[in-house]
Order: C-alpha cells, then sequence, then structure tokens
C-alpha cells in the first residue's frame, strides 16, 4: 500500500477552544482572511415546549461540538484535478503542496475543495493551504498545530495506522461526505456527531471559524 | 458575485455567441449557396463573417482579467491530462486562430472554395467543442447547482439562440448595404435573405421550447441536490429569473414569431431590422440573466 500521511482528530474531547488555529497562523504568519487550520461549532436540537407548561421551553436534543479542520491532504484531491497549472501536487509520502510558482491564481482549485483548505491571498496573487507544516515533520516533530493543542486531540500518522488504531470515521457533519475527495483524516466521532450529509444541524458563526 | 465572475460571464456569454455565430453563419452559407451559386453566399456571408472574430477576441481579453496576465494564459495549459480549464484554454485560443483564418481566406478568396468550406466547418466543430468545454469546466462534483446535464444543455441553446439572432441582424445588416449600393443586387439576396430568416425564426422558437422545457428539470435537481442554491434563485433572486424569463420569451418567442411572418411576405423589408436587432437585443439580456443566476446561485458542497 501507498504511503498517506493523515491527521487525527478526535472531536469527543475538542473544546472549540481554537488553539490550533491560533498556532497555525502564527507559524505561518497567515494575514487577516486566511486560516488554514480552522475550527467549526456545529449545533442542533432544538426547544420544546414542556408537556404540563406549555410556556416552559425545555430544551430537546440540544447540541454542540466542535470540528478541528485543515487541507485534508485527500486521496483523491479534487484541487490537484482542476488545477489548469499542475501548481497542486501530491507527494510520495502523500501530502498535497502547492507550488505558488506555478499558481496562476485562477482560484479553479477554491471552487473544487469541499474543505475551504485553499486560501487566496490576494496580496501575492497566489493559492495557499497548509503544507502539513513539512520542514518541521522532516525533523521528525509534529506540526504545531498538534502540538498546540491544550486537550491532545490532535496528531498526525499513517493513515493506515491510525485507522488500525481509531477507526474508519473520516466524514462528520459539518464536514462533506467522504466519497467526493477521501480526505486523509481519522476522526473519533462527539457522542452527538451527525454523519456527514445527513445533518440536521448548522455551523455556529461561520464568519468566526 | 466577484469581479472575476463578471469577466467569465462575459467569456462564455461571447464566446458561445461567437460560436454560434459561424455555426448559424456555415448553415446559412450552404443554403445559399445550394439556392443561387457560391457568388450569392459569398456576398451574403463575407460581411456578417466579420463578426465572428472581433467577439471571440474580447471574449479571450475578458477571460484574462481572470487568468490575471498575459503571460498565465501558457501557464494555464500544462495540465490537459485533467483540468478542463487547461482544455478550454487551449480549444478557445485554436478556435480564435482558426476562425481567423478562415475569415481571412474568404475575404481575401484564398484557395479554392471547397478548401474555405471545409477550414470555415473545422473553425465550426472548434467552436462547438468549446461550449462542451465551457460547460465541463463547471461539472465540478463538488458543486451541485453545476454538476448536471443542464449545464451542457443551456450552454449549447445558449451558444444556438445567441448565435442565430445575432446572425439574422447581421444577415440584414449586411442586405440594407448591398441594397443601398446596388438594387438589383439586392433584389438577388432577398429571397435568400427571407429564407434564412424564417429559418432562423423557427430555430429560436425551438430553442426557446428547449429552455423552458429544461427550467422544471433543473430546478427539481436544485430541489435534490442543491437546497442552498435553490434558496438563493427563488428568494433573491426570483425577481432576476423571472424577468429573465418574459425577456427570452418576448425575444426568442414573441418577436421570433413576428421576423417569421414579416420574412414571409414581401415589402416588409423595413420591419426586419426593427424586428431582427430587437430580438437580439432582448435575447442578449435575458442569456446574459441567466447566466448571471448559473453564477450567483452556486454554492459548494462542504465547508
Ligand atoms: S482538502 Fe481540499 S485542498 Fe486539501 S487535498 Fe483535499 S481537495 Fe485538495
Ligand atoms: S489558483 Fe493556483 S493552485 Fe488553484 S487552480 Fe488556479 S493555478 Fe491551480
Ligand atoms: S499542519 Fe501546520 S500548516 Fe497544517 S494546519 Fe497544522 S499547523 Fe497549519
Amino acid at each position: 500500500m501507498e504511503k498517506q500521511l493523515a491527521f487525527y482528530f478526535d472531536a469527543s474531547a475538542c473544546t472549540g477552544c481554537k488553539a490550533c488555529a491560533i498556532a497555525c497562523k502564527d507559524r505561518s504568519d497567515l494575514p487577516v482572511g486566511i486560516n488554514w487550520r480552522k475550527v467549526y461549532q456545529y449545533e442542533g436540537g432544538g426547544w420544546v415546549s414542556h408537556p404540563e407548561n406549555k410556556d416552559l421551553l425545555i430544551p430537546s436534543n440540544l447540541f454542540v461540538y466542535s470540528v478541528s479542520t485543515a487541507c485534508m491532504h485527500c486521496e483523491k484531491p479534487i484541487c490537484m484535478e482542476v488545477c489548469p497549472a499542475t501548481a497542486i501536487t501530491k507527494r510520495e509520502d502523500g501530502v498535497v503542496l502547492i507550488d505558488n510558482t506555478k499558481c496562476i491564481g485562477c482560484r479553479y482549485c477554491e471552487w473544487a475543495c469541499p474543505y475551504g483548505a485553499v486560501q487566496f491571498n490576494e496580496e501575492k496573487g497566489y493559492m495557499t493551504k497548509c503544507d502539513f507544516c513539512q520542514d518541521l515533520q522532516a525533523k521528525g516533530q509534529k506540526p504545531v498545530c498538534v502540538d498546540a493543542c491544550v486537550m491532545r486531540v490532535l496528531d498526525v500518522g499513517e493513515l493506515d495506522e491510525l485507522r488500525a488504531k481509531y477507526g474508519n470515521v473520516s466524514a462528520i457533519e459539518p464536514l462533506p461526505t467522504s466519497d467526493l475527495t477521501e480526505p486523509a483524516v481519522v476522526i473519533t466521532p462527539h457522542k452527538h456527531a451527525q454523519t456527514s450529509g445527513s445533518g440536521t444541524g448548522h455551523i455556529l458563526s461561520v464568519e468566526e471559524s | 458575485m466577484d469581479i472575476r465572475e463578471w469577466a467569465l460571464l462575459i467569456f462564455t456569454i461571447l464566446g458561445q455567441l461567437a460560436a454560434g455565430a459561424l455555426l448559424v453563419l456555415m448553415i446559412v452559407r450552404a443554403y445559399a449557396a445550394a439556392k443561387a451559386g457560391v457568388k450569392e453566399a459569398d456576398r451574403m456571408t463575407d460581411g456578417p463573417l466579420f463578426m465572428v472574430v472581433p467577439i471571440m477576441g474580447l471574449a479571450l481579453l475578458s477571460s484574462l482579467l481572470h487568468l490575471n496576465n498575459l503571460g498565465n494564459v501558457v501557464k494555464a495549459v500544462p495540465n490537459l491530462g485533467t483540468s478542463w480549464l487547461s482544455r478550454e484554454v487551449v480549444i478557445a485560443v485554436t478556435f480564435v486562430v482558426i476562425a481567423g483564418v478562415y475569415t481571412l481566406m474568404q475575404w481575401r478568396k484564398i484557395g479554392p472554395t471547397i478548401l474555405r468550406d471545409i477550414i470555415g466547418w473545422i473553425a465550426t466543430l472548434i467552436g462547438l467543442v468549446q461550449t462542451y468545454a465551457m460547460a465541463m469546466v463547471y461539472m465540478i462534483r463538488t458543486q451541485p447547482s453545476w454538476n448536471t446535464i443542464t449545464t451542457p444543455i443551456t450552454f449549447f441553446a445558449t451558444t444556438l439562440l445567441l448565435g442565430a439572432l445575432a446572425v439574422a441582424l447581421a444577415l440584414v445588416i449586411n442586405y440594407n448595404s448591398i441594397q443601398k449600393k446596388d438594387a438589383k443586387a439586392g433584389e438577388k439576396q432577398l429571397d435568400l435573405l427571407r429564407g434564412a430568416l424564417q429559418g432562423i425564426a423557427i430555430t429560436a422558437i425551438i430553442l426557446l421550447g428547449i429552455e423552458f422545457l429544461v427550467l422544471p428539470f433543473y430546478m427539481a435537481h436544485l430541489g435534490s441536490a442543491a437546497l442552498q442554491s435553490l434558496k438563493i434563485m427563488t428568494e433573491t433572486y426570483g425577481l432576476t429569473l423571472v424577468i429573465r424569463l418574459l425577456l427570452v420569451f418576448l425575444g426568442a418567442g414573441v418577436l421570433a414569431t413576428y421576423l417569421y411572418r414579416n420574412a414571409s411576405e414581401s415589402g416588409k423589408e423595413k420591419t426586419l431590422t426593427i424586428l431582427s436587432s430587437s430580438a437580439f437585443v432582448l435575447v442578449l439580456v435575458a442569456e446574459v440573466m441567466g447566466r448571471f443566476l448559473f453564477y450567483a446561485t452556486h454554492v459548494r458542497i462542504g465547508l
């Protein structure tokens, strides 16, 4: 089997503190508006009337959980498929990278990637995204998002090994279904997690994610 | 919609207009040649032919806006293996070059007629492939409002409809100028013009039917696979959609019917100018609005 580096994310223990996202932003000095790692809060359920007192509202199936996302270094990277400039490549170890000298800034990949992972740098005129902290990983270190997590819910590893250890879940709401791009991610679902494509909730404050 | 999407809107509309115009001109030309000989056919279509390359040129110019600069056109080519954007660039440039060669040969009467016709048809074919490529650019599996068979169908409908009505107008203008210069030559042309306009009017009405037929299927598709797009379409842009449908109905339905009638009777030459120009303008605006909705309502799957 080919190698495929992947993220592990434990949604059952993530508090949604966004330390990972901030660490990532800091490491790569990302400008306003660009966040390679984002944390989405997904909530659902609602309030219903109390059976004995109509005016009293009680929660019904209320839930909220967080999902930390970045580029999923997909096994079927649609960004790479559509890029006209061959600026996006997939390395032997599965890491998907953008060569900014080749990128013409057409933003076609942005239309295609269902994780919102590719983000356009207006000033520089090219597309950017998570590079898996390849410089650190080459030195045997973990990515800064992984190290920054206070709850230890993020990790990286070989996809097969992660799957053997944590199972096969790769798509919980609000992530897209995994048939689209086959993301290299293993998720331990939150107890309220809904399967992608059949969600009844919604993302809380998209702007904040 | 951002500037980039406006640039793409202009690129696709003008590119389809150019491709459709060349196709309809080639058909009109074959019809005229069969009916009255090559000389009359030349007289009828040589003038209108001059619109194809400038329109396609404008289309390419606006596409540069989304490729950021000229050098990037070359950089956008390498991924012919999987990227429809690469393919589209190559096909569009090939189209304008071959259409240009054909126009030049036709204008200067370089080479035998048969050779010119062959090149003209090759250019036409590439123009149609271009419409197909333009549609495929949007057939991305993460864009449910685009990734449906109605995208190529409507792109081809736009190609033919705009092409047909633009050619109708160009033929009328060309006829008027011939008539002014040489009344006798004009008389010979009038028959051909009327025949061509009748054909074009019928084509427009059929295409209108297709556009209206496709609409419920498209809406149903949005309802099942792209709910958010449907919501934007009906809630934010409901009025735009209604106006678009009204305009295309007026242009390709009502005015085309009058065009057909007036082209069938003699002595109605004057009204042909007004009818063909207003039909073209209405349908152009309607198709631009339709394309606007196409871009304004797409919502990607996922985050
Ligand atoms: S998450 Fe998006 S950008 Fe990353 S590899 Fe997958 S498709 Fe490409
Ligand atoms: S923006 Fe850059 S990376 Fe994305 S598709 Fe265009 S050329 Fe490729
Ligand atoms: S691996 Fe590095 S670049 Fe990617 S999200 Fe984590 S910190 Fe950011």
